[in-house]
C-alpha cells in the first residue's frame, strides 16, 4: 500500500476545497426541503443556500439523498396533475 | 343535517395548507391525514428507491414510509413551514429509506473485513513512501508524496489518520467508514473537513502552491 499520484491528487485536492465555512451533513438536511422546492420551482437554491450546495458538491451521501428527494417530488407532483 | 354535513365535510378534508396539515398531524392525530400522507410518501419513494432495493420493493418502501410518518409526527412542532409539508416529509422519509439501504448494504460484512489491513497503516509511517520510491517515479513527486505525509503526520490527530486512509486511501465508502469507526456521518464529515483544512493552511504556511503540486503529479 502506498500513497499513489492519484491518491495524493485527490487528497490535495480535497483539502484546498476546504472551506472554513464549510456546513456538514446535519445543517445540510436541515435546509435541503427549501433547496430541494427552489429547484422544482426553478429558482436559484444555489444562489439562496450557497452552503448547502458546497455541501451536496462535497457529500456524497447527502447528494444521493438529494437526488432521490428530488426524483420523488417530481413524481408525485406528476401524479396530481 | 347540518351536524352531518360538518362531520362529512371534516372527513374530507383535503388538506391544502401547511395549517391544515400541521393541525391534522399534531396530536390527536388525524387519521386520514397520516393515510393520506402514507400514499404520497409511498408513491414518491418507490421510482426513487427502485433502483437501490433489489426486491420486495413495495413491502420495503411501506415499512420506510411507516418510520418515517411516526417521525414527522413525533416531529411536526419543528416544521416551519419553509416548503410544503410534503417536501419536509419526503425528505425525511428519503433519508430514511437510504440510511435503512446503506445499513444493509453494510451489514453482511464484518468490521474486521473492513479494517484497513496492516501494511496499509504504514502509509502513515514516515519512512514509507520514501523507502518506496521506484525509478518510475519522479524524484519530484516522490518529494510531494513525503510532503503530504509529514504534514499527515505530524498535523493530524490519530482519528483524522484513520478517517483520511480509510476514506480517501482505502477508498471505502463513507457509510462504511462511519460503521468502522463507530460515528455518525456528520461527526465523520466535520473530522475530515477539520483534517482537510489543516492540510490546507499547512501547505500554505509553508508556501506550496496546491495548483503547482497537481500540475506536477
Ligand atoms: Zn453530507
Amino acid at each position: 500500500m502506498e500513497l499513489t499520484p492519484d491518491i495524493l491528487k485527490n487528497l490535495i485536492k480535497s483539502a484546498q476545497m476546504a472551506d472554513e465555512d464549510e456546513i456538514g451533513c446535519n445543517d445540510c438536511f436541515e435546509e435541503l426541503h427549501e433547496f430541494a422546492e427552489m429547484e422544482l420551482a426553478g429558482k436559484s437554491p444555489e444562489e439562496a443556500k450557497p452552503l448547502v450546495k458546497d455541501h451536496l458538491d462535497k457529500c456524497g451521501s447527502c447528494r444521493e439523498e438529494y437526488q432521490a428527494l428530488l426524483e420523488a417530488l417530481r413524481n408525485i407532483e406528476n401524479g396530481q396533475k | 343535517m347540518l351536524k352531518w354535513f360538518k362531520r362529512h365535510r371534516k372527513s374530507n378534508k383535503s388538506y391544502e395548507t401547511n395549517e391544515e396539515w400541521v393541525q391534522a398531524l399534531s396530536s390527536p392525530v388525524d387519521e386520514q391525514a397520516v393515510k393520506l400522507l402514507r400514499e404520497k410518501l409511498i408513491n414518491g419513494l418507490k421510482p426513487a428507491l427502485h433502483k437501490y432495493v433489489d426486491r420486495e420493493l413495495d413491502q420495503f418502501v411501506e415499512d420506510v414510509a411507516q418510520d418515517a410518518l411516526l417521525k414527522v409526527i413525533d416531529n411536526i412542532d419543528s416544521f416551519r413551514g419553509e416548503s410544503k409539508l410534503i417536501t419536509w416529509a419526503m425528505k425525511i422519509a428519503v433519508r430514511e429509506g437510504l440510511t435503512e439501504l446503506r445499513l444493509k448494504r453494510y451489514d453482511d460484512i464484518s468490521i474486521e473485513d473492513l479494517k484497513p489491513n496492516d501494511n496499509s497503516r504504514e502509509v502513515f509511517s514516515l519512512s514509507v513512501a520514501s523507502e518506496e520510491t521506484s525509478p518510475d517515479r519522479s524524484l519530484h513527486e516522490s518529494q510531494l508524496v513525503d510532503k503530504v505525509m509529514q504534514i499527515i503526520n505530524e498535523e493530524l490527530t490519530d482519528k483524522q489518520k484513520k478517517a483520511i486512509n480509510a476514506l480517501m486511501i482505502q477508498g471505502l465508502p463513507m457509510p462504511a467508514v462511519v460503521k468502522l469507526m463507530d460515528t455518525n456521518r456528520n461527526a465523520l464529515y466535520k473530522l475530515v473537513h477539520d483534517a482537510r483544512l489543516k492540510i490546507k493552511n499547512k501547505l500554505e504556511i509553508e508556501g506550496i502552491d496546491p495548483d503547482k503540486m497537481l500540475d506536477k503529479l
